[in-house]
């Protein structure tokens, strides 16, 4: 029967080869634990009830203990509602395993062994087993069955995962009548890729009847997918394959478009229940903000009031999210929502209040880039509001209560948004860090003769080293127990007064001034006076590592440091370490580091200055950006060193 | 309209019902408020047993959140599982003059499971409900009832759990029936107990009031030395229909054995003749007992199971052998049963595993002390202890988890106090040989040789046990050395009861040092630099608590270009503490450089004013440690 023809295709069950059960260690990477020999997987659309049937297959050798977390299976189970929710059947499983005698010898998974949590997560039941008899170089072989009622989001195949693989194959069964956009990610290429049609396939019923093609995709000799600081989701580089439905027609010949164009999806969005049409309510909001915007003409000042209602009304729930989930006006009601509920109803009240302010919905870091081909509308799971003032178009989120306007969470700043803009075509925005991540320093200290300095410190920061510094202090009780811990963590310095202005003013940098007084005598020898300027916060470490790098360095958004201190030293010093200029460009503009020292009479003005003009740095300008911060590193070693002059 | 009427008279009710209670910010006490996020402004605990296995627990809580620093306190999350229910949860909120703004009951409850990610099966759940308050303060005022069907362990009594936070009233009463015996214990306890009875029930109760906020002060002793809190346990208790009694720790040993360990040690045949087989040679029982365990360690793999009478309840020892995995108790039953087989008896083991050393307590017997289980080999005069629960750990060595501690063995004999054996200071040892190279442009390269000894063999057996791709990025971390290239690396291990991890090193590092006015700076301790300062805690209340005493030595050699000249006197630095001690020594010969670093720190408990000299310490090592040399060109 064809039905079963990709059955044949799968490799046999509780069958190793004779060179499977010999192999010692996988020669293209010696240094892995465990390596995939063999993985399939199939999909199809079955006949009886239309619903897609996943089945999965493989068989993994594990050299050695270091790896037996292999042999701990977790498999996600989709649950929507009572209604739609995935099934899991036919799972079966087996080890084979040398004993002590060195013999080979089997044990299968027991079926009382097989557990399932329900809710793990949100939606999510999980079933979970333990392959039995893990012992150095057995194999372990397991294969399932998923049922599942969505069809539209086809099962995509990861090539690429944490273990090296040998050959891993994804063979699809797709329905002529179904159409589904495919994309590959990732540079590894396809060892096999191939189509055939198998006639009369798929048999819904009513004498209707569509033939399939049967898609083979494999890798071989598949690298293990290693990840690196500083990188956004691992879905962005991993080799995988995805699946979109864009069209299928039902038996009775009607053809229904899906995610076919934006355009489609614009139509989609703007009669969703859960988007476009919670964007209808903004009647809802207008007694709500109306006395917030009394006499009130500044559109700007308009949308900052409103912004800053929002973010102080809503204490949001954690989830994510594109569409509003309790609706707009429960979720405002309750004082609550996911991130759909508590934006879009920003954009109701926006617009409310008269002003063009549109949705925008977007795929956050650790969510992965969008498909920039055609729209996949579950690549999404965040929407923002942007609201347009003059020529100008300002981007927020009001989840969070600290951000100032116009600056995204970090979580946000991922390549590209597309607004949905329903007075004309929706268009894609890029989504970048609108404000740098900056701190200047300015340093006011005189060291007396008894090798004491004495003086202010005055920190300004802005972008996001402000909102993570306001977040901070919010985490004490009031500023001055903030501050109290500071001193507590310097022993060296006493804050003998402080001030920290703008804490609330989110639109301003928070400034801090210290009044200090830290002892710089050196402890055996109190004619010399040893000092280091970056008493504050020194670049100890560099923070790269690797020797080489794979994946771009994502930073997320630019910054900068700015260090100026003048210091005063006593007439009978002398300074005995002079400390040489250091300048060092990043190519193309990436950025720079700069330091430097000059001297007039008693007094020592020292700059120091580094920046970091890119988001993004690419593989290839690893080297420099890494040498930069060798030199940083370097450079705030160096101690000013004074001496009693004799 | 006549709807109206009734939501009026409901909230008529809950408003006289509270007249009497007043939530206002304002009538917080003054003394209270400094350092507080939030204020427990009354809870009330009342645990009642009406029967073994019947016993309903009513919380009443109120608590007003001062600010965002405290909105964690009001969260409500209410744990469950098969034995316990949740009978009922609401409660109201009240805005910063104690009105009542908003109520919530149950069906505002969220529910999820509480399982541990780690854990392959168990039941437990949570019901919970996080207060969406977004101005400050505010008071959130809940009651819940739990109903368990068993009556084995209560939960600690604890008001002060966490910092921060304030209490104006908490309070804990226990009824129970005239013949149902309570033991208790308190601590930091300065009232005493009241009790009342009356002709069919007594009552026990406990309260605190007008606790100011707890701060928190590294190097603190376990929290039972310094914070408030009550154990309870019974005489007599039922868990569901299993019924038992226990008042020390011999009785505990017997219930365990007779209910939850007896009978759980029968192995296949094929095992046990496996086991004989594998002895047979052998006539020293250690060396059986050595042979046997590390064959259970190659067999069986560590997985968290938890089954039966509150997870309490081994895997029998065939099932452990049929499938190759456990969790700690499975897989010291199993290898009980292994031994059993070998004619070598040992002892199931409950101990208080963890960083921090803790005792079960001497005069207290109750079922939730002790979190793990490890076994007890009673060989005359060599008592020896294996650790079940892992695949590297060599024969007889426990590792910081679960040393110097005491720890309940339990056999049909009934149940006795031991203590786990010491990882003495001396004996924590990191023992290091590095010679560098150091070339014309400030790079080093050279050899890394690193013993590692006691708990500090233990440490480094997280980073044994990584992949080899997972070493060669994490070893940069351990050595922060700039540009670190990993020429070669290895390990090597005696496995003894005093294991040793040698670990060698091929490195290069380059732009180690760095140049000024044509002068080369050298930061002389490459490798071993203390960094963890801790913060200042000015009117510090607790004692200086050290849980764990290590010693370290370092010796690293630089030798340097022609092109530089070594001009100085030696350098010595000693530093001697009753908790630590320091020392280096800096010596020259021709253009070579040898540094040495000993740095030890004792355990123990010291004075509360002695935690300054402490920080003292640590910030005089953190700067000796990244002292430079600073080396003249040889022109």
């Amino acid at each position: 029967m064809a039905y079963f023809a990709s059955a044949q295709q799968d490799f046999s069950f509780a069958k190793p080869g004779t060179e499977e059960f010999n192999l010692k260690r996988y020669d293209k990477d010696t240094s892995a634990n465990a390596v995939v020999l063999r993985e399939f997987g199939t999909a199809y659309l079955s006949s009886s009830d239309s619903e897609l049937i996943f089945e999965y297959h493989v068989r993994t050798k594990i050299f050695n203990s270091k790896e037996f977390r292999q042999g701990n299976i977790e498999i996600p189970i989709y649950k929507k509602d009572a209604n739609s929710f995935e099934k899991l059947s036919n799972i079966k499983g087996i080890t084979f395993y040398p004993d002590e005698q060195g013999l080979i010898r089997s044990s299968e998974l027991d079926p009382k062994q097989i557990f399932t949590e329900k809710k793990a997560y949100k939606n999510v039941d999980v079933t979970k087993f333990a392959m039995p008899n893990l012992r150095d170089g057995c194999i372990i072989e397991y294969s399932y069955r998923l049922q599942s009622p969505f069809v539209f989001n086809f099962r995509k195949w990861e090539f690429q995962s944490d273990l090296p693989k040998i050959y891993s194959e994804y063979s699809p069964r797709i329905p002529a009548v179904y159409n589904y956009n495919i994309s590959i990610r990732g540079p590894l290429k396809l060892s096999k890729n191939t189509g055939s049609v198998e006639k009369d396939c798929y048999s819904p019923g009513g004498g209707f009847k569509a033939d399939c093609s049967k898609m083979i995709y494999a890798m071989e000799d598949i690298p293990a997918f290693k990840e690196e600081d500083y990188m956004t989701a691992a879905s962005n580089f991993k080799s995988a394959m995805y699946f979109e439905l864009s069209d299928y027609t039902s038996y009775n010949g009607v053809k229904t478009k899906l995610t076919k164009e934006w355009k489609d999806v614009d139509h989609e969005l703007k009669t969703h229940e859960a988007f476009g049409a919670q964007l209808k309510k903004k009647d809802f909001f207008k007694d709500k903000i109306s006395p917030l915007l009394s006499g009130q003409k500044d559109e700007l000042d308009k949308a900052k009031l409103i912004y800053k209602y929002w973010q102080n009304w809503f204490k949001w729930n954690s989830n994510y999210g594109e569409y509003s989930n309790d609706g707009l006006k429960k979720a405002f009601e309750t004082h609550t929502g996911n991130v759909g509920d508590i934006n879009l109803s920003l954009v109701a009240a926006m617009n409310a209040a008269d002003l063009d302010a549109e949705p925008v919905i977007l795929s956050t870091r650790s969510n992965g880039t969008v498909n920039p081909l055609f729209p996949v509308l579950s690549d999404f799971n965040y929407s923002i509001c942007k609201v347009n003032i003059g020529d100008k178009s300002y981007l927020l989120d009001a989840t969070d209560p600290l951000l100032p306007f116009g600056l995204l969470p970090m979580r946000c700043i991922n390549d590209k948004g597309r607004v949905m803009s329903f007075s004309k075509p929706s268009y894609w925005i890029d989504l970048k860090a609108s404000q740098k991540e900056s701190k200047t320093i300015n340093l006011n200290l005189t060291i007396n003769e008894s090798g004491k300095a004495e003086g202010t410190i005055v920190i300004y920061s802005s972008g996001y080293e402000a909102y993570n510094k306001r977040n901070k202090i919010r985490r004490f009780n009031s500023t001055e127990e903030y501050v109290e811990d500071l001193d507590e963590r310097m022993p060296k310095i006493k804050i003998m007064k402080s001030e920290i202005l703008n804490l609330d003013t989110l639109d301003r940098s928070l400034s801090e001034t210290y009044t200090i007084e830290m002892d710089v005598a050196d402890k055996q020898d109190r004619s010399t006076l040893i000092f280091n300027p970056f008493f504050l916060d020194r670049v100890t470490e560099n923070p790269f590592k690797l020797a080489e790098r794979t994946y771009p360095v994502d930073m997320g958004a630019p910054s900068e440091t700015r260090i100026m201190m003048t210091l005063s030293f006593p007439e009978k010093f002398e300074v005995i370490s002079k400390i040489d200029p250091v300048g060092l460009a990043l190519p193309d503009k990436g950025g720079k580091f700069i330091a430097q020292v000059s001297a007039e009479g008693n007094t020592l003005l020292f700059m120091n200055h580094t920046q970091l003009n890119k988001s993004i740095y690419s593989a290839e300008e690893y080297p420099y950006l890494k040498e930069l911060f060798n030199k940083i590193v370097q450079s705030q070693q160096i101690d000013l060193v004074f001496k009693k002059k004799i | 309209m006549k709807r109206a009427v009734l939501v009026f008279t409901y909230l008529l009710l809950i408003f006289s019902s509270r007249a009497q209670v007043n939530y206002a910010v304002s009538a917080i006490p003054k003394t209270l408020l400094p350092r507080a996020g939030a204020i427990v402004r009354n809870s009330e605990t009342s645990i009642e047993v009406k029967a073994l296995d019947d016993v309903i627990s009513k919380h009443k809580v109120a608590i007003t959140v001062l600010n965002s620093s405290g909105a964690n306190e009001a969260n409500i999350d209410l744990y469950y599982d098969k034995v316990t229910q949740i009978k009922l949860a609401k409660g109201i909120i009240y805005n910063e003059f104690g009105l009542p703004v908003s109520k919530f009951t149950e069906k505002n409850f969220n529910d999820r499971s509480a399982v541990s990610s780690m854990s392959i099966y168990d039941d437990d759940r949570v019901k919970f409900f996080h207060p969406t308050q977004t101005s400050y303060p505010y008071t959130i005022e809940y009651e819940y009832e739990i109903r368990s069907k068993q009556s084995l362990y209560f939960r600690d009594w604890l008001p002060v759990t966490t910092t921060g936070v304030s209490i104006e009233k908490s309070s804990l009463s226990f009824i129970c029936p005239l013949n149902f015996k309570l033991r208790h214990k308190e601590f930091n306890y300065t009232g005493k107990v009241q009790e009342l009875s009356d002709k069919d029930s007594r009552t026990f109760k406990w309260q605190v009031s007008n606790i100011s906020p707890l701060r928190y002060e590294p190097y603190s002793p376990d929290h039972e030395q310094f914070l408030v809190s009550v154990k309870l346990a019974p005489e007599t208790f039922a868990f569901k229909n299993i019924k038992g009694s226990f008042r020390n720790w011999d009785e505990y040993g017997r219930w365990m054995y007779e209910n939850i360990l007896k009978g759980r040690d029968e192995l296949p045949e094929q095992t046990r003749s496996l086991v004989l087989d594998m002895v047979k040679d052998l006539q020293n029982p250690k060396e059986k007992a050595r042979k046997i365990y590390e064959y259970m360690q190659s067999k069986t793999r560590y997985i968290s199971i938890q089954i039966g009478i509150g997870g309490y309840l081994p895997y029998p020892a065939a099932e452990v052998d049929r499938l190759g995995y456990g969790d700690c108790k499975g897989l010291v039953n199993y290898t009980q049963a292994l031994l059993k087989v070998a004619g070598i008896e040992s002892y199931y083991a409950v101990v208080e595993a963890g960083g921090l050393k803790k005792d079960l307590l001497t005069d207290f017997t109750s079922m939730n002390q002790g979190n793990h289980v490890i076994l007890c080999l009673p060989f005359k005069n060599d008592t020896t202890w294996l650790e079940c629960t892992s695949k590297i750990k060599p024969f007889g060595f426990l590792g910081d988890f679960t040393d110097d501690r005491q720890v309940v063995v339990c056999s049909a004999e009934g149940g006795k106090l031991m203590r786990t054996p010491k990882l003495e200071t001396a004996g924590n040892r990191q023992i290091r040989r590095a010679e560098f190279q150091v070339s014309d442009k400030g790079d080093l390269t050279g050899s890394i040789v690193t013993n590692f000894e006691g708990s500090q063999y233990d440490n480094h057996d997280v980073l044994y046990n990584e992949a080899y791709a997972e070493q060669l990025k994490k070893l940069p971390d351990l050595y922060p050395l700039p540009n670190l290239k990993i020429q070669s690396f290895q390990y090597k291990k005696v496995k003894e009861a005093r294991p040793v991890t040698t670990e060698s090193l091929s490195i290069n590092s380059t732009d180690y040092c760095s140049f000024n006015a044509g002068k080369l700076h050298l930061v002389v301790n490459s490798l071993n630099k203390y960094t963890n300062v801790p913060k200042e805690v000015r009117s510090r209340v607790n004692p200086v608590f050290i849980n764990r005493g290590w010693h370290d030595e370092d010796e690293i050699t630089y030798q340097l270009p022609d092109s530089y000249k070594l001009n100085f006197p030696p350098e010595k630095k000693r530093i001697e503490k009753p908790f630590g001690s320091y020392t280096t020594d800096i010596t020259f010969s021709g253009n070579k450089i040898t540094y040495k670093r000993i740095m030890q720190l004792n355990e123990g408990t010291y004075a509360p004013e002695e935690y300054q000299q402490l920080v003292d310490f640590f910030q005089t090592v953190y700067e000796a440690d990244h002292a430079k040399l600073i080396v003249e060109s040889a022109k």
